[in-house]
């Protein structure tokens, strides 16, 4: 157990936010909006204008200013990108206002992350991207952060960011899932005041790479091995589920989440779900939109042990416990 | 009357019915060695008997559906009905997605059909009927040789049809000399693993193989009753040629003692795939999560309403095995053990030859052609 905890969650999603009817109509479903809906969702949240850089500089600066924390502060930032278009400035606005598109060599050493410092004058911090893990690289960023602020006494906050939007055009539907853009921001420290990280736990099964031609097997993977993930988190925790007061998760669909609590034998009025409808899956972010908002909703109280749980394609299952 | 035509006329004649599948093709094969009966086997096709038995069998194209008639002319079925001393009733339709109608039409009608003709048979002396174990269906905890199996309901359309069809088969038994054979699962051959006939427990193994079955409902301590198809010849002959009591009910299975757990079923599985194929262990397919069949209900509603057709055929014939799993249960085979007892005929523990089954699956890929 350490004290490194998440001491402030700030997040940003566009304002538009089509209906399933809607996105069903412009042809950005792979399935039926009825299905979609049997599984729990609404709507989408779609960025228009918005860059996925554009929506990670809007997240840290509300996070610097909710905190007060001068940029100058900050000591290390990790941005977790889930799309391999993420980690590079395609589609993101350059600084002469048109767009990238990734044709000159150059482009290819553009980073998100350095435009990020750049943007928010985070002159002291070291930068470093977190990728390749789909929507758990924001839990490799935080398992990343807290391995830091324990090894390295002189890096005393971190910054883990997470931004992912479809490029333009992109069906909106992954695995029966409906796909939202939006970006998070974390603030870790030691000796946090709430949500300390009490244990994490990571499962990789490369053997599922090409996940456009493995959809069934990833499915059935999903389910036994988010249980082990979980089942492992928990004893590393060294507690039990009956222990855990909310599961915060990430918004795939409620269906699948009710399949894994029956899994789990975890009871449905534990998991936060309220946003899985609204917000949809933004991909890495979910979790710490989950948990702001139940946090500013007030249903979770001080010293509640929280569970977190993510799933990303690589494939990656990930989950943390966390003491708010 | 000669001496030869007076032995010709004492000699057994066994009808067998469903003399091409699993147990039916091993008791003809015992029968015809036995060497003092002849053995007609009823088909609704003329099997290749060079594949078994060859110049041993006499094959009779006939048909249960068509009543008691068997399908046959009537010259030919009167001729057959004065020969026949034994009926062995092996027919039926084991696949357990069939449409009830379908699965009554085979063993419920199959079987009355059968036992009509016998009751024109003058020199008949015994008949077999052979059934599951299953018929317990939904039914949990100890299931004995006299208990009669659907007052809890039932897992799939054939437990359903076997026990209608034991219905008529004990109504029968009091007016026909019949003894009633409940078989559990038969997995393979204990000595060579080899499968015969694959059933439901085989395409749920290669839906686990593939990577395609996440979960399976059931608890990991719930015993799981299968036995050899050589045990379940020997046994069936045995029992019928040496024990044979009219109105008697017997349990072919393994089980308390032979059987084993459902976990360390599936730890065995994943073990043995991942001794026999040790690239299987590559493609890091997780063991099946144990669930309770609310959520492995939902799953399966959920496979239905995403319209995912791999999976919905994946899930659909998990579940028509895998449901008997949700209900735990022992089948107590005491009688049967006692019958065959001097024999020396016994069970072997599953675990014993599980693995040969589970290889000779891999090697020859479920059977398929090469």
């Amino acid at each position: 157990m350490s004290d490194v905890g998440i001491d402030a969650v700030t997040y940003w999603l566009p304002q538009a936010a089509p209906t399933l009817d809607e996105l069903e109509q412009r042809g950005a479903l792979r399935g039926s909006a009825a299905t979609l809906a049997a599984f729990g969702f609404r709507q989408a949240r779609v960025a228009e204008s918005e860059s996925h850089v554009d929506m990670a500089v809007h997240a840290v600066r509300d996070l610097l200013g909710e905190t007060g924390t001068a940029p100058e502060d900050i000591d290390f930032v990790l941005y977790a990108g889930a799309l391999t278009s993420s980690t590079t400035m395609e589609c993101a606005p350059a600084p002469a206002g048109s767009v990238l598109q990734m044709r000159d060599l150059m482009d290819f050493f553009k980073y998100p992350v350095s435009r990020l410092q750049s943007e928010l004058d985070l002159t002291n911090a070291a930068v470093a991207g977190v990728d390749q893990q789909g929507c758990a690289a924001i839990f490799s960023a935080v398992r990343l952060a807290r391995a830091t602020l324990l090894a390295e006494p002189d890096v005393r906050t971190v910054l883990c960011v997470s931004a992912d939007r479809l490029p333009h055009g992109t069906a909106r539907e992954v695995v029966y899932n409906l796909v939202s853009d939006g970006a998070c921001a974390l603030l870790m420290r030691r000796n946090a005041e709430r949500n300390r990280v009490i244990a994490m736990h990571q499962v990789t099964k490369g053997a599922f790479w090409d996940a456009g031609s493995l959809e069934n097997e990833i499915i059935a993977a999903y389910f036994p091995t988010a249980r082990t993930v979980i089942e492992d988190t928990l004893r590393k925790a060294g507690v039990t589920l009956d222990d855990i007061d909310w599961i915060i998760p990430h918004n795939v669909s409620l269906r699948s989440w009710e399949i894994l609590l029956g899994l789990i034998g975890a009871p449905r009025e534990k998991l936060f779900s309220e946003n899985i409808g609204r917000v949809g899956h933004t991909i890495a972010a979910d979790n710490f939109i989950n948990l702001r908002d139940a946090t500013d909703a007030g249903i979770i109280e001080k010293g509640d042990l929280l569970l977190l749980f993510t799933f990303g394609y690589g494939l990656n299952w990930s989950c943390m416990v966390l003491e708010h | 009357m000669g001496a030869e035509r007076r032995a010709a006329a004492d000699r057994r004649t066994i009808l067998v019915t469903g003399g091409t599948g699993t147990l039916g093709r091993e008791l003809v094969a015992r029968f015809v060695a036995g060497g003092d009966s002849s053995v007609v086997v009823l088909s609704r096709g003329i099997a290749s008997s060079s594949a078994f038995h060859a110049g041993s069998v006499r094959w009779v194209k006939g048909d249960l559906s068509a009543g008691d008639s068997l399908a046959l002319a009537a010259t030919d079925r009167d001729e057959l009905a004065l020969a026949v001393t034994d009926i062995v009733h092996c027919a039926a339709d084991t696949t357990f997605t069939r449409a009830l109608q379908d699965s009554r039409l085979a063993n419920v009608e199959g079987t009355r059909a059968i036992l009509d003709f016998a009751r024109a048979c003058p020199r008949l002396e015994r008949v077999a009927c052979y059934s599951t174990v299953y018929v317990a269906g939904r039914a949990t905890g100890c299931f004995g040789e006299t208990d009669v199996g659907g007052g809890d309901g039932f897992v799939n359309s054939y437990e359903q049809s076997k026990a209608e069809m034991e219905d008529v088969v004990r109504e029968a038994m009091a007016e026909l000399p019949i003894a009633l054979y409940r078989l559990s699962t038969i997995i393979g051959d204990s000595r060579t693993g080899a499968v015969s006939g694959f059933n439901a427990v085989h395409h749920a193994l290669r839906l686990l193989y593939q990577g395609l079955a996440p979960m399976v409902p059931g608890r990991a301590g719930a015993l799981v009753d299968m036995i050899p198809s050589d045990f379940a010849a020997a046994a069936a002959h045995e029992l019928y040629e040496r024990s044979f009591i009219p109105g008697e009910t017997y349990h072919l299975c393994a089980g308390a003692s032979g059987s084993t757990t459902l976990g360390r079923l599936l730890d065995e599985t994943i073990a043995a795939f991942e001794r026999h194929r040790p690239a299987w262990r590559k493609r890091s397919i997780a063991r099946p999560a144990l669930v309770d069949l609310d959520t492995y209900e939902l799953f399966v509603r959920s496979v239905e309403e995403a319209g995912n057709q791999v999976l919905l055929q994946a899930t659909r014939a998990v579940q028509a095995f895998a449901y008997q799993l949700a209900y735990p249960k022992v089948f107590d085979a005491r009688k049967a053990e006692a019958a065959l007892a001097p024999s020396g005929v016994r069970v072997p523990p599953v675990l014993e030859y599980y693995e040969r089954v589970i290889r000779w699956c891999i090697e020859t890929n479920w059977g398929a052609p090469a």
